[in-house]
């Protein structure tokens, strides 16, 4: 009985009659909600995806490193020497707060993956990347060692390109650790022997919290450890870490100063390491601004479309609202009309929107491989679009509800 | 006829606002539809359309036993070193190249010119013939018997600038990697996009600068650019034992006379692994795999596979655009109902009347897609700067301009008719109310 009266006072009956008899414009907002579900809910969906992969860290002071390469070109180049008379000079500036020679990096895309296990001849290694570094290799890179100790420098040796070895030291990476191990009890991890490609056996002496291997997209991307020793090669990669805010100066100032120190080699490549990781992902950093570029445009031109037809609605309902107010119904009447009517006309775009929005993802899964979508994605659109809506028909309705009864009479 | 179509421009331009946002929606929908389409059309072009179906990359398997190269057991890209040598000599097919990317020092004698590292690529001298790479000057050298090595370069245009000024260098040496070199070609322009015949450093990466014959890699000892991948770790620092190894390093392509040819390269091949386990090599099944180029840039999945997506959300997105732009066109031909009315109690016939609609809705479809084309030139153009390895190939030839201009007719026919189509369903008495 009271439910009756309730839908009664809603007057959904009345509702919908008007609609009906307006089929064309409720047919074209209808299908532009429901569009503009699908498109929102299947964009936001892909758009967070690669916004993952595009914002993570690499366990690096990303904002305050950069690196360079210095190339030796004459036969009396000697890559030792020059490689330890540089990194002293540099390590004596007061605005570098390491520096360190390496052989890779993250998001430098080249370097070396080895297999690791815990005996020998295991089939299932765990492969990871390998760094070598000095003593200096954990300040340089900014790393958290949550377990054991940095190496001495007694530890770091020197090796020619062509020696395979490893030293005897290794730190690994928590997740690499996890891997291997099965354990996060660091401490029984430490001063257990493993065995890189079966063939070298080295002892873990610490676990690093976090550290990317130099490849951005690769499966495993937190597995990597780093062993102590100094590679020379007639090229050397530098890897130097600054003082917040000098990176600019520093990278100008530390590249002029090596030149002009050494003049059997040149100095090539200085290059931030944002700068690294922005030609990393600039593919998924163009995918991302399309994506929101379309997304954003879909969300005007839908409000707009929301507004213009709510706009024409009620200026062709003038009378009609008129001659209701004459007839006893309050400004609260009216608005109820109009937002009721919204609800309806919205709800049913985000129903369709959402067989859409799942049809849509059906293809993308079946031919190009992309996961299934979330259904908190197609709840996040509905909102959106129930937002954008209530938006776009505040200056309509408000309008609706100023109408005064004194218009019945008037002819328009 | 004329005076239909006058007072169609006329209306167009009574409403400058209404107009103007109809414009802009169909544009912006027509922009992301381009955009996106460019992106996939223009990484998916052919590089090479005369011949694309007969120039085959080359992959074997000589990987471990006990573990495939790439799942599910596919073989690796590369080849290695004696592979490459023993098929580029074995001669079996019309063109025949290896090729690896190394690099060392160039100095030139010249006092204009400053020392620097050059990237270089090691390749056989069938490499230009087989890619069609342009000459400015001078012609490749001929691909050697294996043991011999030639001191000789093919310049890229950007290196004969920085060195000998641009001139005709073919003849003159230059001196780097510690040896003299004779220049004997200089390519002209050229950024084959994608990088189809070596992509380890991206599909888009840039070609390098200098070129020098393949056994020369082997003389001097050269670095090993690329990637390099190997299975058998009991390898020996010395630079000869990595030659003889199963590591690869070497991108290996052929070129057949004709598409009948292929079997038998196809033939060829599996004889040789054949060869090669009879000598102790290559310990998994035969495991061959020939794509020609099309069939490479598929696997290497050149064309990120959201650019699909993104094409059909900018479609969905140009739809809503087009409904949005048939409502303002309705609007705007509500406001002209009273003229309309006028009109057709003054005589004119229903027809002129809808002629006279259907030109309007024309006139600002069209003027939508004009705009739309001129949005996505701005649009590619920020792509470009957004990843400059792209900048090489975003450039709208002419089947580009096409499909924009295709889609904004149709576009402006979808957003025209439908309000037509409404406004030739209301009778006449309803406006003259």
């Amino acid at each position: 009985m009271y439910l009756t009266r309730l839908l009664a006072r809603l007057s959904i009956k009345h509702i919908c009659s008007i609609l009906l008899r307006q089929k064309y414009t409720v047919l074209i907002l209808v299908l532009q909600i429901a569009l503009a579900t699908a498109v929102l809910s299947n964009g936001l969906f892909i758009a967070l995806e690669r916004y993952k992969t595009v914002h993570t860290s690499s366990g690096l002071d990303e904002l305050n490193s950069f690196f360079l390469t210095s190339s030796g070109f004459t036969d009396s180049f000697n890559p030792k020497n020059s490689i330890q008379a540089d990194l002293a000079k540099i390590r004596a500036l007061p605005e570098v707060v390491n520096v360190v020679k390496t052989n890779s990096f993250p998001y430098s895309e080249t370097g070396d993956e080895f297999g690791l296990t815990i005996e020998q001849d295991n089939q299932n290694p765990v492969n990871a990347a390998s760094y070598k570094l000095d003593e200096h290799g954990l300040e340089t890179f900014g790393l958290e060692l949550i377990a054991g100790q940095n190496f001495t420098k007694n530890q770091v040796t020197w090796q020619s390109e062509h020696d395979k070895k490893f030293a005897a030291q290794i730190l690994l990476t928590a997740r690499t650790a996890v891997a291997l191990f099965n354990t996060e009890d660091w401490q029984s991890i430490i001063g257990k022997p493993i065995f890189i490609d079966n063939n070298q056996i080295v002892t873990v002496i610490g676990i690093i919290k976090k550290l990317h291997g130099p490849w951005a997209k690769s499966e495993h991307l937190e597995h990597s450890f780093i062993t102590p020793s100094v590679v020379t090669h007639n090229s050397s990669r530098y890897f130097i870490r600054v003082k917040p805010g000098l990176l600019e100066d520093m990278m100008n100032h530390i590249a002029h100063a090596l030149s002009l120190h050494d003049k059997q080699r040149v100095i090539r490549k200085v290059t931030s390491l944002s700068e690294a990781k922005k030609q990393v992902f600039g593919a998924d950093l163009a995918a991302l601004s399309i994506v929101f570029t379309v997304m954003g445009a879909l969300s005007l031109v839908v409000a707009l479309g929301i507004m213009g037809a709510s706009s024409l609605k009620v200026f062709k309902q003038t009378k009609q609202i008129g001659i209701r107010r004459a007839l006893g119904a309050n400004k609260f009447d009216i608005l109820r009309h109009y937002l009721l009517e919204n609800l309806m006309v919205t709800t049913m775009g985000i129903l369709l929107g959402v067989f859409f929005a799942v049809t849509l993802n059906v293809l993308l899964v079946n031919h190009y491989g992309f996961s299934k979508l979330p259904i908190m994605y197609l709840v996040a659109a509905a909102l959106v679009m129930y937002l954008l809506n209530i938006l776009a028909t505040l200056k309509p309705i408000s309008n609706a509800i100023r109408i005064t009864p004194v218009t019945a009479t008037q002819s328009i | 006829m004329n005076y239909t179509f006058e007072l169609a421009c006329k209306d167009t331009l009574k409403q400058p606002y209404l107009s103007t946002l109809i414009i802009l929606t169909i544009s912006l929908g027509i922009a992301a539809c381009v955009i996106t389409y460019g992106l996939i059309y223009l990484m998916s072009a052919d590089p090479l359309p005369e011949k694309s179906d007969r120039v085959l990359h080359v992959q074997l398997d000589n990987w471990d036993p006990n573990k495939a190269a790439i799942e599910p057991n596919l073989p690796p890209e590369q080849v290695t070193w004696q592979d490459a040598v023993n098929i580029v000599a074995a001669k079996q097919a019309k063109y025949q190249a290896a090729s690896a990317i190394t690099w060392g020092m160039v100095t030139p004698t010249q006092k204009t010119a400053t020392p620097f590292l050059g990237v270089m690529r090691a390749t056989h001298g069938e490499f230009f013939s087989m890619f069609n790479a342009p000459f400015l000057f001078g012609v490749p050298w001929q691909n050697n018997l294996p043991n011999q090595a030639q001191y000789v370069t093919v310049l890229s245009k950007d290196i004969n600038d920085r060195v000998f000024a641009g001139e005709n260098s073919v003849g003159r040496t230059l001196s780097m990697l510690g040896s003299t070199f004779t220049v004997v070609g200089v390519l002209d322009d050229w950024h084959p996009s994608p990088k189809y015949f070596d992509m380890v450093y991206g599909a888009f990466s840039k070609p390098e600068e200098l070129y020098i014959p393949f056994q020369i890699k082997a003389e001097l000892s050269l670095p090993h650019g690329g990637q390099t991948n190997c299975w058998d770790t009991s390898l020996s620092d010395n630079y000869q034992s990595f030659l003889n190894s199963e590591c690869t390093n070497f991108e290996l392509w052929v070129e057949v006379e004709n598409l009948t040819d292929i079997s038998d390269f196809e033939f060829y091949l599996s004889s040789y692994v054949e060869q090669q386990k009879q000598l102790g090599r290559f310990n998994r099944p035969t495991n061959n795999k020939l794509l020609n180029i099309k069939q490479w840039l598929k696997y290497k999945n050149v064309v990120n596979k959201d650019m699909y997506a993104f094409f059909s959300l900018a479609l969905l997105f140009l739809t809503v655009c087009l409904f949005n732009a048939a409502t303002l066109i309705s609007t705007k031909f509500a406001s002209t109902r009273h003229e309309v009315a006028l009109r057709n109690a003054l005589g004119a016939s229903q027809q002129a009347i809808f002629l006279q609609s259907l030109i309007q809705a024309l006139i600002l479809g069209i003027l939508g897609g004009l705009t739309g084309w001129l949005l996505s030139l701005v649009g590619l153009k920020g792509i470009a700067l957004l990843y400059p390895n792209f900048s090489t190939f975003l450039t709208l030839d002419f089947a580009l301009i096409g499909f924009a201009m295709g889609l904004s007719i149709l576009s402006a026919l979808f957003s025209a008719l439908i309000p037509i189509w409404h406004l030739s369903r209301t009778p006449i008495a309803k406006h003259l109310t």
